[in-house]
């Protein structure tokens, strides 16, 4: 969660030589036995809230029916009137369009600043190193607040450096947005530029003599080469980029509350919204459901990838 | 010549130094400012006359050291729960091939993608039913649950990578499997063991929309809520807030620089085999 929530959980793939198990063969109930308080937890801490939140979708479940404990099956209700709802869609809508907006600029910048970082010569490359761990290390509801101060509008070092003295970033949503991508981008460029590195880095330095020695220009060297290699890399930190930015929750809600006027709610605000704060928990808990649903699409994209790769062995 | 080459590199790393290390030394600058000078128009950009003012004050707010110690307490448990059951689990996953295994990874890498975001209407009602709301065992079941994927992941790479070999010996010279297990092998996890435990509690640290929705009474907050709340309780002031995030941030700062590498590394590992 976050993570990331939250620093952003890396997934780590590590390579993995294959098992070989001291009794090989035989069958045993060790790792089973091994599993078993994993498994235990993820039952009751992980897939028995998540058909909790699949029941509760169907059901009226307010405060009232929390109180007399009484269950009110509703069928699709939620579902309809969630889907039914306009204010709903411009939720998905915004929070779809401020995802893109999020991983774009996170993907533009964390690739051109990775393949700056191999390019810089040892001091320069330490410099920038340092300054993106700064930004990476910086806990969320930390970096929120800095950049609230930086670009506050009476003392703000934003306004004096603009020469916009007084100037409210808060007071339109256009503006609030900026101000939350801005805090969003700058945390998780240094993820993606480091690993953009990391991947150039272990390119073998003959494939580049090759490209050289068959007339390749910088250029083209840099598309036959560099490209193809980066592309996997490129594809995970898009998919991981996607599923992180699409639930942000502690910016977008520590920023402005969802502010000015709402609009700047997105999905995760909404489902606080309309289900701690307004106590209509089953229909908060359609809507979740209706969030996994098209987050869904990137976690199997990803999924897909992942298992073709780690696990093919 | 080499010089021109690099120039415009140079150029863009100046820049891109500006914008990542700008705001953290902005943080600093504001922190050890006196709250007049924080109000100079135009700004001051190096403190001459630097003070600890901003620092007593975010000490001495009531509650401060309750927070520290719930963020404390509810982090260190919920490292110390998800690395013994991840252990037993990467040893599992990592040791041994039986029927399921592939299932049981698949079902970890899910869940570890899963959006703990969306859950937390269902533990909000499970917890308010079992009267675990402000109480933060709560937030220990939620922090645990939400690491130990990761934790097993990252564990179990760290394991398969002690040889076999190491513990067929000690099997050999008579240990037993438990033995050879506790004296050779776990030793050798040591790094790994600290590596995904510090990323557990950065994360656990950090974390503030459960800590939010659960905690209701003031005394329950951990840190990040009484951070994200900070500017409010002090009206303006900016310096304490500053000082705050700069007392909050240290932590998690000096952890990781132990594991920034490690993180990069295994990530494209996976990605390049591709």
């Amino acid at each position: 969660m976050t993570v990331p929530t939250v620093t952003r959980p890396a997934p780590e793939l590590s390579p993995e030589p294959a098992p070989r198990p001291p009794g090989r063969g035989r069958r045993e109930p060790l790792p089973y036995v091994l599993l078993i308080p994993s498994l235990v937890a993820l039952a009751a801490l992980f897939v028995y809230p998540v058909f909790l939140l699949f029941r509760m979708s169907f059901q009226q479940l307010g405060f009232g029916e929390l109180v007399r404990r009484a269950t009110v099956y509703t069928g699709f209700d939620n579902y309809t009137s969630l889907l039914g709802d306009p204010e709903f869609w411009h939720v998905v809508v915004r929070t779809v369009a401020f995802t893109a907006v999020c991983v774009g600029l996170t993907m533009a910048l964390g690739t051109g600043i990775g393949l700056l970082l191999v390019r810089l010569g040892r001091k320069m490359t330490i410099a920038v190193s340092i300054s993106l761990v700064l930004a990476w290390a910086i806990p969320i509801v930390t970096a929120t607040t800095l950049w609230q101060w930086m670009f506050d509008s009476t003392y703000g070092v934003v306004n004096f450096v603009l020469g916009t003295p007084g100037h409210d970033w808060f007071a339109s949503g256009v503006s609030t947005f900026a101000v939350i991508v801005i805090i969003i981008v700058w945390q998780a460029v240094p993820f993606v530029a480091f690993t953009v590195q990391a991947g150039v880095l272990t390119i073998p330095e003959e494939y580049y003599e090759a490209a050289r020695m068959d007339g390749a220009s910088g250029f083209r060297a840099f598309r036959a080469v560099t490209v193809p290699i980066l592309r996997p890399i490129l594809t995970v930190l898009a998919f991981l980029s996607t599923i992180w930015d699409f639930k942000v929750f502690t910016q977008v809600f520590a920023v402005r509350q969802g502010g000015p006027d709402g609009s700047t709610v997105t999905l995760p605000v909404y489902l606080y919204n309309q289900g701690i704060a307004s106590s209509q928990y089953g229909l908060a808990a359609a809507g979740a459901v209706l969030m996994v649903a098209l987050l869904a699409i990137a976690m199997v994209l990803y999924l897909r990838h992942m298992l073709r790769t780690e696990l093919d062995e | 010549m080499r010089l021109v080459r690099r120039a415009w590199p140079n150029a863009l790393a100046v820049v891109v130094i500006l914008f990542f290390a700008f705001p953290a030394y902005w943080m600093l600058r504001t922190a050890f400012l006196p709250t007049l000078d924080i109000q100079s128009d135009p700004p001051v950009v190096f403190p001459t006359h630097p003070t600890l003012d901003h620092f007593g004050t975010a000490l001495s707010r009531p509650f401060f050291w309750t927070y520290v110690r719930n963020s404390l307490l509810v982090t260190l448990s919920a490292v110390a729960l998800s690395t013994a059951v991840a252990l037993l689990a990467s040893v599992a996953v990592a040791r041994f091939r039986f029927r399921g295994r592939k299932a049981y990874l698949v079902l970890i890498l899910a869940v570890q993608l899963a959006p703990f975001e969306a859950l937390f209407i269902p533990y909000f009602l499970v917890f308010r039913q079992f009267d675990l709301l402000n109480r933060l065992p709560a937030l220990v079941m939620v922090y645990f649950v939400s690491i130990l994927p990761f934790t097993i992941w990252t564990l179990r790479g760290f394991v398969a990578a002690v040889p076999v070999e190491l513990e067929e010996a000690a099997l050999v010279d008579g240990c037993t499997r438990w033995q050879a297990f506790r004296r050779v092998v776990l030793p050798l996890l040591g790094p790994g063991l600290v590596a995904t435990s510090i990323f557990g509690f950065i994360t656990a640290w950090n974390e503030y929309l459960y800590a939010f929705v659960f905690m209701r009474d003031p005394q329950h907050y951990t840190l990040p809520v009484w951070l994200a709340t900070f500017r409010t309780a002090f009206g303006d002031d900016w310096g304490g807030a500053m000082a705050g995030s700069v007392l909050f941030t240290l932590p998690v700062l000096i952890f990781f620089l132990f594991v920034q590498r490690r993180m990069v590394g295994g990530l494209t590992a996976g990605a390049v085999k591709g």
